[in-house]
Formats: structure tokens, C-alpha cells, sequence
């Protein structure tokens, strides 16, 4: 019998991505091609054996609903448990202070108390990694501690706001920092026993406005916290810049073969678009095309979502395209991330640069 | 008596012998077709785009597969709780079992189960033609005639009509005579193997012809000629659109390739029709730095480090660097290695072709089987 049970947020965002979260919680910024950044937070529990899974859906929650609908593609329109929409506190389509905001958690007791798990494995919603959560469990388990942290040694790149680990040389957790530096990142997902969150639910009860790990600092010296540490590549998601970045590491093969694995792999909403067709000269080169596109120009170093239009005498560099953009011929576009439905009109330039690339907004004419 | 007005019934367990090694293992229904769909996905999605959603799968030969492709039917939207997709083998009775021996003893066997949805119409389909095409139509025409049987008829040029069974028609459309194969055609229309029966016409003539011991229990052959020789009312409907039996090598061959031309007659790319599968788990596909597609096709899941022309690439495929294909249809999971060439060849689901490998040529079609590598 699987004795976890897990928890998704999808309605925070720590990050700044501009246009790309005006109309969406972060949790669903396409990314990859065909998927939604939550499609790895819900995978990857799907393939730790979990199948009861809550989601935590934002004020504005269209965008959420039209992607998870009642669970299918996840295995999660079940009898016994499956997908729940937990309806989440957060006006508007993000809290920025936290990942977990603890009213959410309280408003949403029931969801906890009914279940048959023993222990919750939460993640947020915009981890964008392939998990082997199995292993971490099993830890869990055995160890017998309150909760278990996922982190990893900190790299350059998670110095950032978060939340940074003091972890004793055996392997307790003495301190949590916020801040931008510390020697363990946390990881946004952690593994907690199930009756130690509704005592904290209790205990807790009028500090909802309160993240978790700020309610878990408070306790942190009566109660064991233990690590378990992923060394798997992780999708930096902080800026725009950073999620340009983010698709250029889709060329590479082994980060791609990690996140993409066919032993774990990414589901997602299945729309069915035929094959790609590329046309007689056409030049793609070093990018990640998904199906459904009719391309008849050049692409070098993209990420082309589904059923994209790309016509004679384009030139895409160092671009994200998403569904169903249409561009038209004699466009050129280097370091643009297009939102979905943008149409660029004929003979169009438009340049960023890697570090700041031009956001299109969905739906835009251009 | 709760009531279906049309069940669908798709004879899916004939061999296709002729398409040799890619129907080794698996039955001509489930050959990938297409890139991302299999052979069956056109008439279930003809069904499902008909509003028809009770089908009948009548499987046979190999059908582990095919099987296990349709499961509950959800990737066609035919999970219904009341109809949906049901794969229908043969079975052991309290007198034994017996194989379908042929298309309308399949049929036969399964009476009990259209029984259940007491149906008005059954609409006979196979699982291996290419074409969209709505079945209201016909049904509209069928009842509008009052007929008992329905036959959908393609025009043929007259020179190839010999090839196929022939129908001839009155003014009305009434089938006056139908032909199998005819050496000296008196007409143009060839049967495309799709009826609507009225139910308890065929059922009646099903049960007449169980006990036909002379009969070889096909429709083509006795069910329609019995119908006619009892002077029931037999129509042609005429489709219009375009329509491919991909029966042999050949023709599998150049019905694909010619899906890559943008005046191609049948767009998989056309929305209003949508062609549903279920070979959607792929990632998106990665085109190398020294990669090169050109007049192609290729479904999420393939790695091209070469250089791809005028080719069908199916899920899964992959294509290592320096290596060329040319004019050919690469089956899913299907690999060619590094610096390999492999021209104007199928090559089928999971085989591989080894690094440096030249396979193929312009001349004629080669076509590579099941899990076996061919080594330079």
C-alpha cells in the first residue's frame, strides 16, 4: 500500500517573468515544447507511485483547469483517490512572499485528514526537474523524522532568494536561512508526516498568512528535519532571461535525456497534433521542434511549440515560440520568447539579448 | 428497450499478408501509418468525428498489439460508459470454438453483442483504409432510400475497374448487379468495403447464411449477392473524397510519401477533421547542430542528427549524425546510426540500422523487419 499522498502549489511565483505570468500563474508557463511547468511537479509524483495527488490552484485557476481537467493523462481519474483541486487563498494569480503559504494548508484540512497516507510529499508547482521521489521516500520512512527536505549543495546559480540549510554532519537540519546564500538550497518540495502537519495546523492555526517554512523555522528545535539531496539538473526559473536559458539547455543531450527520460517520463494535457512538416528548404538546425508545425524557414537554436507557422524566408535565433504563432515570411526574431497566438507580420525584426530577451504577450500582432 | 440508432462494426483481423514483415508480428490494422497514427485511427476517427460511438473491433490475427493500442478507446473519446470501443475476439461456446472464418461470420458471432444495443443500423468498416468521411451522410442516404443495405462506392477509372468488386447501378442508384473482380466491367463504381445494413435485414441474413454450408461467409461474396438474389433494396452511395486501400507495399509506400506534398488530396494537417491517436507520449523532437530536415514529416519523439529528405519519420526515431535518409518511412522507435544511408526504405517499428550501413536504393523499395539489424 502506498502510504504517501501529494501536494502541488500552483499559485506562487518568486520569480519575475513579465508577460509570461500577466495572464497565468507560473506554475503554468509552457515550457519544453508541449508542456506546462507543473507537468514535472504532478509526473513526478505519478511516477513515485502517488495516486493521490491535491493541486493547489491559484485565484484565477482557467488556465490550471483547462490543463489538468479531471487528472486523465496522469493516470489520476481514479476510484480510489486521483486528483483533487484544492481551492487555493491567493487573490489574483500568485503569492510572492512564499511557496506555501500555510492558509492554504488550513483551508484545505479536510484534503489532509481524509486521506489514508501517512506522509505528504509536497513540491511546488514550477519545479521544473525529473525526481526520482522513490528513493526519498524510502528515506523518509526509515528515518522516522518530521519532515524531509529536498536541497541540493548550493551552486552559483541558486543564489537568489529562497530558502538556504545549516545540515549537521548527521545529516539534521540545524538551521533554515531565508536569504541568498547558505550551503544547502532548498528545493521547493519536502516530505512531511501527515499528523505533524495537522498538529501544526492546529498549533498554527492564526499564523495562516505565515509560509510553511517560516512556521517550520519556529518548531525547527523540537522537532528533526532531515535532507535528502538531488543532484539532478533543475531548471533555473527566476527571470525570463532564465527561462530562455532554461530551453537552450533542451539542446543539450544529456540534460535533455534526464529531463525527458522514457523510465520517468513527463505527461502532459495530449493534444494531438499531427507530425511536423517541414517544407522543401527549410533549414532547422540545433532545436527542439514539437508537432503539428508547418515550418518552410530557418530555425537555429529554438524551442518550437506545437502547430507553429513558420514561413518562407524566416529567420528564428535563440528563440521560444509557443502554440500556435504564426510568422511570417521575411520575419527575423533573435532572443524572443513568443507567448501563444502571437503573429508577427512580414519583414518583422525584433532583437533581445540573452539576458533580456523581448517577451511577445499572448495573442499579440506584432 | 434503451436503443442505439447505429453501431459501428470494423473488421481488424485480417492479416494483410501482403505487406510481409511489417505485419509479422502485428495485424494490418495496427501498422503505423502516417508518422504518428496507426491504420485504424482513420476509421475511428471517421467514427467518433460521425458521432458514432458504440464500434465493434473484431480482431483475429495478432492482435496483441492492437489490443493494447485501443485499450478503453479514451484516445478516440470512445471510453462511453453505455457504447465505446470493444474489442471483440473469437470465442469458446459450450459446443466449442471456432475461428472467424470469414468477414461476415465474424459478424455472425458477435450478434449477441450488437443485440445488446439494439440497433436500428450497423455500419460495416475495415481497419485499414485511408480516408475522412462522414458516416452521416451515408446513414442520411440509406434511410432516406429506405434501403436494407447501403454499399459506399468510389469511381474508379474504367481500365482499373476490373480489379475491384463492381456494382451496377439504376438511375436510382439501385444495385442492380454486383461483380466481383468483373473481366468486362458494365460499370465504374467500386464497392470501398463500407455498408450500412439495416439491422434485422442483416441479421436475418447472417443466421441464412451460418447454415449456408456452401457459403465462405463474406460479405462481398455471398452475404451481397444473397441480398440482391431476394430482390432486397440495395443503394450505392457514392464518396466523393479521397479514398486508398493500403494493401500492398507499393501502395503503403507511396500513400505516405505522398502525404508530403502540400496539394496532397488527404490532409493530416487539415483541423476540421481531426485524426486522433494514441502515440502521444513523446517529447517534442530535437533537430542537431548539424542536422537537416527537408520535405518531411516527423512526430515528437525523434533525434535527427543527420540529414532527413522527403521522409516519414514516426515517434521514437532516431538518426545519428552523418547519417543520410532519403525517401523513406521510418517506423516508431526505429533507429539509423552514425554515418548510415538508408534510401527509399521502410524501415520497421524498433529495428535498427547499424553505423556506416548502406541500405536501399532509388530503384526500388527495401523494406526492413521487426527487431532485426542489418549489419554492414
Amino acid at each position: 500500500m502506498n502510504r504517501t499522498i501529494g501536494l502541488v502549489t500552483t499559485n506562487y511565483s518568486l520569480g519575475d517573468f513579465g508577460v509570461l505570468t500577466a495572464e497565468r500563474p507560473e506554475a503554468a508557463v509552457p515550457f519544453g515544447g508541449r508542456y506546462r511547468l507543473m507537468d514535472f511537479a504532478l509526473s513526478n509524483m505519478v511516477n513515485a507511485r502517488i495516486h493521490t495527488v491535491g493541486l493547489i490552484t491559484p485565484y484565477y485557476y482557467r488556465s490550471i483547469m483547462d490543463h489538468v481537467g479531471a487528472g486523465k493523462e496522469w493516470g489520476l481519474d481514479r476510484k480510489d483517490g486521483g486528483l483533487y483541486i484544492l481551492p487555493g487563498t491567493v487573490y489574483g494569480f500568485r503569492e510572492t512572499d512564499g511557496a506555501f503559504l500555510f492558509r492554504d494548508f488550513i483551508h484545505n484540512e479536510r484534503f489532509f485528514r481524509q486521506g489514508d497516507g501517512d506522509y505528504i510529499l509536497v513540491s511546488s508547482g514550477t519545479l521544473a526537474a525529473n525526481i526520482d521521489y522513490l528513493p526519498m521516500i524510502s528515506r523518509h520512512e526509515l528515518s522516522g523524522d518530521h519532515v524531509t527536505l529536498l536541497c541540493r549543495k548550493t551552486r552559483e546559480e541558486d543564489r537568489h532568494a529562497g530558502y538556504f540549510l545549516t545540515v549537521s554532519d548527521t545529516g539534521r537540519v540545524t538551521a533554515i536561512t531565508p536569504g541568498d546564500q547558505g550551503d544547502y538550497c532548498f528545493l521547493d518540495s519536502f516530505i512531511i508526516e501527515r499528523s505533524f502537519l495537522l498538529r501544526l495546523m492546529r498549533d498554527f492555526d492564526s499564523l495562516g498568512r505565515m509560509d510553511f517554512m517560516e512556521i517550520l523555522r519556529m518548531v525547527l528545535p523540537d522537532v528533526h528535519v532531515g535532507t535528502y539531496t538531488f543532484d539532478g539538473y533543475v531548471a533555473p526559473m527566476k527571470t525570463a532571461g532564465d527561462y530562455l536559458r532554461a530551453s537552450m539547455d533542451l539542446q543539450d543531450p544529456g540534460i535533455r535525456g534526464e529531463l525527458f527520460t522514457r523510465d520517468r517520463q513527463i505527461l502532459t494535457k495530449i493534444h494531438d497534433a499531427p507530425p511536423a512538416l517541414y517544407a522543401e528548404g527549410s533549414r532547422v538546425r540545433n532545436s527542439i521542434v514539437a508537432s503539428g508545425c508547418v515550418i518552410e524557414g530557418s530555425v537555429e537554436n529554438c524551442v518550437i511549440f506545437r502547430s507553429v507557422r513558420i514561413e518562407k524566408g524566416v529567420c528564428l535565433k535563440n528563440c521560444v515560440v509557443m502554440d500556435k504563432c504564426v510568422i511570417h515570411s521575411g520575419a527575423r526574431l533573435e532572443n524572443v520568447i513568443c507567448d501563444r497566438y502571437v503573429t508577427i507580420s512580414p519583414d518583422t525584426v525584433i532583437c533581445g539579448t540573452a539576458q533580456t530577451p523581448c517577451v511577445l504577450p499572448k495573442g499579440g500582432v506584432i | 428497450m434503451r436503443q442505439k440508432e447505429c453501431v459501428a462494426m470494423l473488421l481488424a483481423g485480417g492479416q494483410g499478408s501482403r505487406l510481409g514483415v511489417l505485419t509479422e508480428k502485428i495485424a494490418k490494422p495496427a501498422v503505423s501509418f502516417g508518422g504518428k497514427y496507426r491504420m485504424i485511427d482513420f476509421s475511428l476517427s471517421n467514427c467518433v468525428n460521425s458521432g458514432i460511438d458504440t464500434v465493434g473491433v473484431l480482431v483475429q490475427y495478432k492482435p496483441t498489439l492492437l489490443n493494447r493500442y485501443l485499450g478503453t478507446g479514451a484516445a478516440w473519446d470512445l471510453d462511453a460508459s453505455w457504447g465505446g470501443v470493444h474489442i471483440l475476439p473469437p470465442f469458446a461456446t459450450q459446443t466449442g470454438g471456432e475461428w472467424y472464418e470469414g468477414t461476415a461470420d465474424a459478424i455472425y458471432h458477435n450478434i449477441d453483442f450488437i443485440d445488446e444495443y439494439n440497433p436500428e443500423y450497423v455500419l460495416i468498416l475495415s481497419g485499414d483504409h485511408l480516408y475522412q468521411m462522414d458516416y452521416n451522410l451515408m446513414l442520411d442516404f440509406h434511410k432516406l432510400m429506405g434501403a436494407d443495405l447501403t454499399v459506399a462506392v468510389k469511381t474508379v477509372p474504367w481500365e482499373e475497374a476490373s480489379r475491384f468488386g463492381i456494382m451496377s447501378v439504376d438511375d436510382e442508384m439501385r444495385i442492380t448487379r454486383f461483380s466481383e473482380k468483373p473481366k468486362e466491367p458494365d460499370s465504374n463504381l467500386a464497392s470501398m468495403g463500407i455498408y450500412i445494413f439495416t439491422w434485422s435485414t442483416l441479421r436475418a441474413a447472417l443466421l441464412a447464411d451460418h447454415n449456408d454450408p456452401d457459403s465462405e461467409n463474406d460479405f462481398g461474396k455471398n452475404i451481397i449477392p444473397a441480398l440482391l438474389g431476394q430482390g432486397k433494396n440495395l443503394f450505392a452511395y457514392v464518396f466523393s473524397g479521397y479514398w486508398k486501400d493500403v494493401g500492398t507495399i507499393p501502395s503503403y509506400y507511396s500513400t505516405q510519401i505522398e502525404l508530403l506534398d502540400p496539394n496532397a488530396p488527404f490532409k493530416v494537417h487539415d483541423t476540421r477533421m481531426h485524426i486522433l491517436s494514441n502515440l502521444n507520449e513523446h517529447a517534442p523532437s530535437f533537430i542537431g547542430p548539424e542536422g537537416q530536415v527537408e520535405h518531411s514529416m516527423v512526430c515528437n519523439g525523434c533525434q535527427i542528427l543527420g540529414r532527413v529528405e522527403n521522409s516519414i519519420l514516426s515517434p521514437g526515431v532516431s538518426v545519428g549524425a552523418g547519417a543520410v535518409v532519403r525517401d523513406s518511412i521510418l517506423l516508431p522507435d526505429s533507429t539509423v546510426g552514425d554515418g548510415a544511408v538508408v534510401e527509399r526504405t521502410i524501415l520497421n517499428e524498433r529495428s535498427s540500422i547499424a553505423p556506416g550501413a548502406v541500405v536501399g536504393t532509388a530503384d526500388k523499395i527495401t523494406v526492413v523487419g521487426d527487431s532485426s539489424t542489418m549489419e554492414v
